[in-house]
């Protein structure tokens, strides 16, 4: 590429024949088409959710982030890195969102090598300022996935059995220069249980599909950016559990938040155990009474785990999934033709019923409910009215 | 089936043209099979030509799937008899026997077991060593037919193996009441083995060449005489040793050779009595008549043999030392002959038949060392014989524009009652053919004569290389026209340093004439595919890799077509060649020579796409793909996708195009998608709206 600089402008990158999806209406207008693949996608998230199955709660996810040399292609605009990362963020922060009591790690490959970014750990912040500085990084020579596999499963191998081991690569290149043959790797991480998904930014590679395979992961290659940001936010939500993971009772801490003004006497400024800051207040470990400044945290002191109860509340879904809502054309509906959500008028092609009190929601609401609420609010009113 | 079955009601002949992977192989099997069932009468045995070993072992698995479907549906276990039939060195059990390489020393070696005159002389010397399993096969296992079910290779081993009987005499003797019987199209156009082996199979028989593409070159491959100045050079040590050994003879047992004598007298009867084992030196194809006739005085006496093959040998020199190169006609060479050392045509015609006759009377078991002079021999049959064309032997008439498929009919010589080119049905488009005309800089992409020298060319051709190794996953294969070429280009391309830069992305491997190195290449190349490194295969139009090598899903996902694969137009063989077609068929040179050029650009492409979830792209470089006369050569499944818009392509664009492929293409593909249009399942097939496409169907054609 370097030879051939001016191909860096957009309109020299080549044909993108976005006109060639759509597809005039009888009237003429493009409104209906670019509404149903509007539609379409916003229903396929909802959809592809499993059903009534166990999801596994506590997730320990390492990110392979590619910053090889094929990084630096411009087909994602202002080039593959940039946009990954950015998208990675937004990744990062949802995942926390969703999966409070997880961890995720960082692990970047280019020159044949892999280089841990950040370790696991529960903490958003931190990666995300790793992210941000890693938009300089040079990207140059092939990236080694056996490497950077290798270097993932180091940490893994040593989680417990109940949580899930996951690995999510971002391969930019076609290549992949290893030390060693990747079958064998691909053997432990099967006995080892880590589920390996990767996301192609280029086009389909054998090896990948053969790890993704046997690993139980799943393997997708991106069309353009906003695919890439959908396959990423599919791994958002956990896999589902395996029949075969351990069960068992943890210990958790509950730690509340105390507040130490400087009147307290017996308040004492302390450095947190996990962190450099000096603060007053946090959170102390109920076991032996370390600080943290935040949660969820595994206590470095007695090895509990702390976490506060919202996060567990915000996790508590994945145990138990909320239904899918059936779809039916809306001229079937013989009531009113409002949404029970948001009272809204009924003007889509389409309805969505809850399956269990039959209400009535517009597909927003829809996504709404099965996205973030994760309870049908008749379902609960119901309840709460039959008391 | 609709096409085969007409062909088949018609009992004439059929070409069909179906791209890979589209279930050819069961879909003839299923229709033929049922037809037999129906019709044991008139159609009384199939006999399945294919091209390798590694092919016959998969139609014989067809097959039994399709038996196994058959007992499994019907309930009744039915009676047909399926088999496979190879060479010895793949047949063969005895334990010495087998673990020789080459196959003509296996067939040497076999025949010094089981000649009929070894195991005569075995009767009054019991010590001579000799094959059991034959032994036993003969006694006992002509009175018991083959069990019937489904045989391959490895079965035909084992069960001779449990009863102690030879697989190959009992394949072979197996052949007359066989319902179908797989093996390599030699068998059947060769004429010097067709001769042995399927002499006995009736008329009654529906026959099928599997990848025919290439049958008109095995027809002439089977026909065409060899002879270089070392073949000549054994043939006469040969001589020599023959010379000495009937002299041997004479001292000790000079009653054998005055029998033998006698026995030409009588006439060439003998030939037909010849027991099976000995029709080793099969001869070519001899017209009966001549098997009537006594063998010319001339030759009778052995001495007189041995010295009309060496003054023939010496003619043979003669004419080889000349260093210009003499094209003549048969009856001039005859004449030659006759002028210069006195050999009448007559004596000529026998010289195979009389050496034959020769080594059985002197009992010379292993006639692996005898192969060049058996050559010579025949090469004189064959000019004596035919006097017309002993380079080609092809045979037909008429005149209209060529297309390829009926181009086939045309020069094999026969009419075909059905000519069919079939298309695959998609539910995506998985194939991608596109012809890069120009480079980045707008010179036009050439193998031509004139520009295949030009800087400009070779660095286009690089970047093209070098663009797509970056974008394409996994497996490339880039076929060039000839080794010199490819050998021409590589070496430019290391100067210029795209080499280095091509490296980077994959490794890059090559294809030589030499059988092992290449398949030592192509196995480096798989192991590359498969862990992820990616590699590049550079390979010649016409050589191995071309030919039978499949490159599935991930071994290939790209191939490249560095020129138009025209044959070497200067060569003294296709010269003749299309000299014959010509003058015979009015075929122009031109037509034969771009029809036979898109044919291997054809083959060498459609390595790649082998069934319908398979994928990769087709990429012509070189202008003169985009004319018509050349697209339309191609298959028509191929030309379907070639849109006009991907006709002249620069490099920039193809890059810019492929990569939008191969990511569509990656998309996940699961076989529900298929369904209802490449796939169907039973209720969709039995829907009124498919059973009114199907009879439409039937209707058009």
């Amino acid at each position: 590429m370097d030879e051939e600089p001016e191909r860096t402008k957009r309109w020299e990158g080549g044909y993108e024949r976005t006109w060639e999806v759509l597809k005039e209406d009888e009237s003429g207008s493009l409104k209906a088409t670019v509404e149903e693949i509007l539609f379409q996608s916003k229903r396929k998230r909802v959809t592809e959710s499993h059903g009534q199955v166990r999801l596994g709660m506590m997730r320990h996810l390492h990110l392979v982030v590619d910053c090889s040399r094929s990084m630096e292609d411009q087909d994602l605009k202002p080039n593959r890195l940039t946009a990954s990362l950015k998208l990675i963020e937004t990744f990062v922060e949802e995942y926390f969102d969703q999966n409070p009591i997880s961890q995720l790690g960082i692990i970047t490959t280019k020159n044949k090598r892999a280089e841990k970014l950040t370790d696991l750990a529960g903490n958003p912040k931190k990666h995300i300022v790793a992210l941000k500085k890693a938009v300089d990084t040079v990207c140059l020579g092939e990236p080694s996935l056996y490497n950077s596999l290798h270097l993932a499963i180091q940490t893994l191998k040593h989680m417990p059995g109940h949580t899930s081991r996951e690995i999510l690569v971002i391969l930019s290149s076609l290549t992949t220069c290893d030390p060693a043959n990747i079958c064998e790797l691909i053997k432990t991480l099967k006995s080892l249980k880590v589920r390996v998904s990767v996301i192609g930014l280029s086009a389909e590679v054998r090896v990948c599909t053969v790890l993704t395979r046997e690993t139980g992961g799943s393997y997708h290659v991106i069309l353009d950016e906003s695919h890439f940001k959908e396959l990423l936010m599919l791994h958002v939500k956990p896999p589902p559990a395996s029949s075969s993971s351990e069960c068992s009772l943890i210990r958790m801490g509950f730690p509340q938040h105390i507040i130490a003004s400087l009147t307290d006497q017996e308040a004492n400024a302390a450095i947190s155990t996990s962190g450099a800051d000096l603060s007053l207040g946090g959170y102390f470990c109920p076991q032996c009474h370390a600080k943290y400044t935040e949660l969820p945290v595994e206590c470095k002191v007695c090895g509990l785990t702390l976490v506060s109860a919202p996060h567990l509340a915000r996790s508590f879904h994945h145990l138990f999934p909320l239904q899918a809502f059936t779809e039916s054309p809306t001229e079937q509906l013989q009531k009113d033709r409002f949404c029970q959500a948001c009272q809204g008028e009924l003007k889509d092609k389409s309805i969505f019923s809850c399956p269990s009190c039959c209400s009535v929601f517009c597909v927003e609401c829809d996504l709404f409910i099965h996205d973030s609420l994760h309870c049908c609010p008749c379902c609960i009113h119901n309840q709460t009215a039959s008391y | 089936m609709l096409e085969l079955k007409r062909t088949l009601d018609a009992k004439g002949h059929g070409v069909l043209e179906m791209p890979s992977g589209t279930g050819k192989t069961i879909s003839l099997l299923s229709l033929i099979v049922a037809y037999q069932k129906v019709f044991p009468l008139e159609v009384s045995k199939l006999i399945y030509c294919s091209r390798t070993v590694p092919e016959i072992e998969k139609v014989v698995e067809e097959l039994r799937k399709l038996m196994e479907y058959y007992s499994k549906q019907t309930g009744e276990s039915n009676n047909f008899l399926a088999l496979a039939l190879s060479s010895r060195k793949n047949l063969c059990i005895h334990p010495e026997v087998s673990s020789l390489r080459v196959g003509k020393e296996v067939d040497g070696k076999c025949h010094t077991l089981t000649a009929s005159y070894i195991r005569a002389q075995r009767h009054s010397d019991p010590d001579l060593p000799v094959c059991r399993f034959y032994e036993d096969f003969d006694a006992v296992g002509r009175q018991m037919p083959l069990p019937a079910g489904v045989y391959n290779l490895d079965d035909l081993k084992d069960f001779g193996k449990r009863n102690g009987w030879c697989p190959y005499y009992l394949a072979r003797y197996s052949l007359m009441h066989a319902n179908i019987v797989v093996y390599s199209y030699h068998y059947l156009l060769d004429p010097k083995i067709a001769d042995l082996v399927s002499k006995e199979l009736t008329k009654k028989s529906v026959v099928v060449f599997d990848e025919a593409h290439n049958i008109d070159n095995v027809c002439i491959d089977s026909m065409s005489v060899n002879i270089s100045r070392r073949t000549l050079d054994r043939c006469q040590t040969n001589v020599e040793t023959l010379q000495n050994t009937i002299q041997k003879i004479k001292e000790t047992d000079a009653t054998k050779l005055k029998m033998e004598y006698r026995r030409l007298v009588e006439g060439l009867k003998e030939a037909n009595v010849a027991r099976e084992t000995d029709v080793y030196l099969s001869n070519p194809v001899l017209p009966d008549e001549i098997l009537q006739e006594a063998v010319p005085g001339t030759i009778r006496t052995a001495e007189h043999f041995v010295g009309f093959l060496k003054r023939f040998l010496e003619y043979l020199k003669s004419r080889l030392r000349v260093h210009h190169v003499v094209q003549e006609s048969t009856p001039q060479f005859l004449k030659d002959i006759f002028d210069k050392v006195c050999i009448d045509r007559k004596p000529l015609r026998f010289c195979a038949e009389r050496l034959r006759s020769l080594l059985r009377t002197l009992e010379i078991a292993d006639i692996a060392d005898f192969s060049a002079v058996t050559l010579i021999s025949n090469f004189a049959t064959l000019v004596s014989t035919y006097s017309q064309g002993i380079k080609t032997l092809l045979f037909s008439v008429s005149h209209f524009t060529l297309s390829p498929l009926d181009i086939y009919p045309r020069i094999l010589d026969f009419r075909p009652v059905t000519m069919a080119s079939f298309t695959m049905t998609l539910a995506r488009t998985c194939l991608c053919p596109l012809i890069v005309g120009r480079g980045n800089d707008q010179v036009a992409l050439s193998s031509k004569f004139e520009t295949r020298e030009d800087f400009a060319v070779i660095r286009n051709y690089g970047s093209l290389l070098q663009e797509m190794s970056a974008i394409v996953p996994d497996g490339i294969v880039a076929f060039f026209t000839s080794y010199m070429y490819m050998e021409n280009i590589v070496a430019a391309w290391y100067e210029q340093g795209i080499l280095e830069n091509i490296q980077r992305n994959k490794l890059i491997f090559i294809e030589t004439p030499d059988a092992a190195e290449t398949s030592m290449a192509l196995e480096k190349y798989q192991e590359a595919c498969e862990n992820g490194r990616g590699a590049i295969l550079l390979s010649v139009a016409r050589g191995k890799v071309s030919e039978g090598i499949d490159f599935v899903h991930h071994f290939g996902r790209a191939v490249i077509m560095f020129g138009v694969p025209y044959v070497y137009t200067q060569s003294r063989i296709l010269k003749a060649r299309l000299e014959y077609l010509r003058d015979q068929f009015q075929i122009r040179e031109n037509d034969f020579l771009t029809f036979d050029a898109m044919r291997h650009a054809a083959q060498c492409v459609g390595r790649v796409i082998r069934g319908k979830t398979d994928y990769g792209l087709m990429i012509f470089a070189d202008k003169r793909y985009a004319r018509a006369d050349k697209r339309g050569k191609l298959p028509r499944w191929i030309q379907e996708h070639i849109s006009d818009g991907s006709l002249n392509l620069t490099v920039d664009e193809a890059v810019q195009l492929s990569k939008h492929f191969l990511r569509q293409m990656a998309q996940p593909f699961r076989q529900e998608d298929q369904l209802g249009l490449s796939l169907l399942t039973l209720e969709q097939l039995e829907s009124e709206e498919m059973l009114k496409k199907i009879s439409q169907i039937a209707h058009q054609t």
